[in-house]
């Protein structure tokens, strides 16, 4: 096999390897975070007054009126919660995953698909490790509270927003999971 | 080899191109824009005060998606207003067609952005100090500078990089006054014999840090001449807990013509005042000192020694009442190492974003 077909097979072995789907990503990030999970999957309809209610405190709107949220089970108790859902970027939606303690302080975050060519830095687990800890009051001031990533402006207060949109939305929703 | 390339892109397109995930991808536009009103007072020590109000730039990002990894963005722009004979102008800055295969692997053709520097690619008025942008960023890197051509970019574990081929340039405009900047296409007709080739990389997995460098390397061609230059330049940027940070540095080296080198860099420091008294308003003082020599080496005299080193100081002020809005105003003195002629330039902007 001569080199040219060496850097063929290894750039399309590569490929493959990285075809991975959403849904793996946010189990494999959950089974990070539990021991042995049961994770059970539901299509979460927002109510119309309350998602305008956030939006306008946000000043971002959701992507959809729906989100997903994944219930994390151990030994058939609640132990948490995973939010998934999009953000738009300069002009593709950023799909990302914040997962909650039963108090709604953020046990982990992360971006779950990002489809643009600039600010993929948000992705970086040093950068979501911010959220660690936050919950609905807390600020998320960019600049000061979060970290600024250059050439990801736009990226940032969106992932950011997002995240403090679901941390609202958990305080008003978490009894009815 | 070339082949391969060829090759490896096609099978790249082909994989999974039709797959939608799970998460309802919607096929979609979006509009988003930004735009910068200035009022300019020069004042040069020889001669005569000169005050301008000047609706700078008017910018409008179109987008589509046709899916999770085919998209299209552009950026179309007017400068200064009015375009009518020598007046403003009208420019499609960027133009492409993205396919996003993972983070790791993307590709782009079109007009795109030449990859150098932090200013190029990414200059929304609320995004960098001072009412202008930096000199450095006028002939050290001559933004903005775009070019037709294709890019492969990805990122891994916070190391972003790229490598393009683009258009080449136009030897004829390079000058000891200008550098670079007059020898741009800017995708009006580029020179296709001989291409420019740009490959960065940037570190981005330190919160509120970002640090890369760039090279950029094209034989560019004019009516009788050949003139093979390369451009070098590292870039640092921070922003956290209320600093803003930024450092940039160039080098443009020439061969086969009497200008031999060009090079400059500038520093930047603000701190955001309000945090001090919990204001969700952004005050940010800041102060910038550029050094630009576009004729840092000649032979054959072809300019004296210092003609076009400057040394500028700059102080000023950036209010965001929100990320995407700024009020901004700068007061400079630039003083010629030659002459030591100083001139005086204040500014006011304000400058906004959407998305």
């Amino acid at each position: 096999m001569n080199k040219n077909k060496i850097i063929f097979s290894l750039f399309l072995f590569a490929c493959l390897l990285y075809a991975s789907g959403i849904k793996d990503r946010a189990f494999e990030i959950i089974n990070k975070n539990y021991n042995s999970p049961k994770i059970e999957i539901e299509k979460f309809q927002l109510n119309k007054s309350l998602k305008e209610k956030i939006e306008l405190e946000v000043r971002q709107r959701f992507y959809q009126d729906y989100i997903y949220v994944y219930k994390i089970k151990i030994d058939d108790k609640e132990e948490g919660f995973a939010f998934i859902d999009n953000v738009l970027g300069k002009s593709m939606p950023i799909t990302f995953m914040v997962i909650f303690d039963k108090k709604g302080d953020i046990k982990s975050s992360a971006i779950l698909k990002y489809r643009e060519p600039y600010g993929g830095a948000v992705s970086s687990e040093d950068w979501q490790s911010q959220f660690k800890g936050k919950n609905y009051k807390s600020s998320y001031s960019v600049g000061d509270e979060i970290s600024a990533i250059s050439g990801a402006t736009i990226s940032v207060n969106s992932v950011s927003m997002g995240i403090k949109k679901l941390a609202i939305l958990f305080s008003h929703i978490k009894n009815d999971l | 080899m070339c082949k391969i390339l060829i090759m490896s892109i096609i099978i790249l397109f082909s994989l999974k191109v039709n797959a939608q995930d799970e998460f309802d991808f919607v096929r979609k536009s979006t509009l988003s824009g930004y735009g910068e009103l200035h009022y300019n007072v020069v004042e040069p020590q020889n001669g005569q005060t000169t005050k301008k109000f000047d609706f700078h730039r008017f910018v409008i990002f179109y987008g589509f998606q046709w899916n999770d990894k085919w998209s299209f963005k552009s950026e179309f722009e007017v400068e200064h207003n009015v375009v009518e004979g020598n007046k403003g102008k009208v420019a499609l800055e960027q133009a492409y067609i993205n396919f996003h295969y993972a983070d790791w692997l993307g590709f782009q053709a079109g007009i795109l952005l030449t990859p150098a520097g932090i200013v190029n690619e990414i200059h929304e008025p609320p995004t960098f100090f001072g009412v202008e942008r930096p000199t450095y960023h006028s002939l050290i890197i001559p933004t903005t500078w775009s070019a037709n051509g294709v890019g492969i970019y990805g990122m891994y574990k916070g190391l972003n990089y790229k490598f393009s081929v683009l258009e080449g340039m136009d030897a004829d405009g390079i000058t000891a006054k200008s550098g670079i900047r007059g020898a741009r296409y800017n995708g009006h007709y580029g020179d296709g014999h001989n291409l420019m080739y740009n490959i960065r990389l940037d570190y981005s997995n330190v919160p509120g840090l970002l640090f890369g460098a760039s090279a950029t390397f094209n034989n560019a061609r004019g009516d009788s001449t050949v003139v093979p230059w390369n451009l070098l330049e590292f870039h640092a940027k921070y922003e956290a807990h209320n600093i803003y940070s930024v450092f940039e540095i160039g080098n443009i080296s020439y061969s086969d013509i009497d200008l031999e080198r060009s090079f400059g860099y500038y520093f930047d420091l603000g701190y955001n005042v309000a945090s001090l008294l919990d204001w969700e308003t952004k005050v940010i003082p800041f102060v910038r000192y550029t050094n630009y020599n576009t004729a840092a080496s000649v032979k054959n005299n072809l300019v004296a020694k210092d003609a076009y080193n400057f040394n500028k100081w700059m102080v000023g002020l950036s209010v965001k009442p929100l990320d995407e809005i700024v009020v901004k105003f700068d007061y400079a003195q630039e003083k010629n190492k030659l002459t030591s002629v100083k001139n005086t330039y204040w500014n006011i902007g304000f400058g906004y974003f959407f998305y």
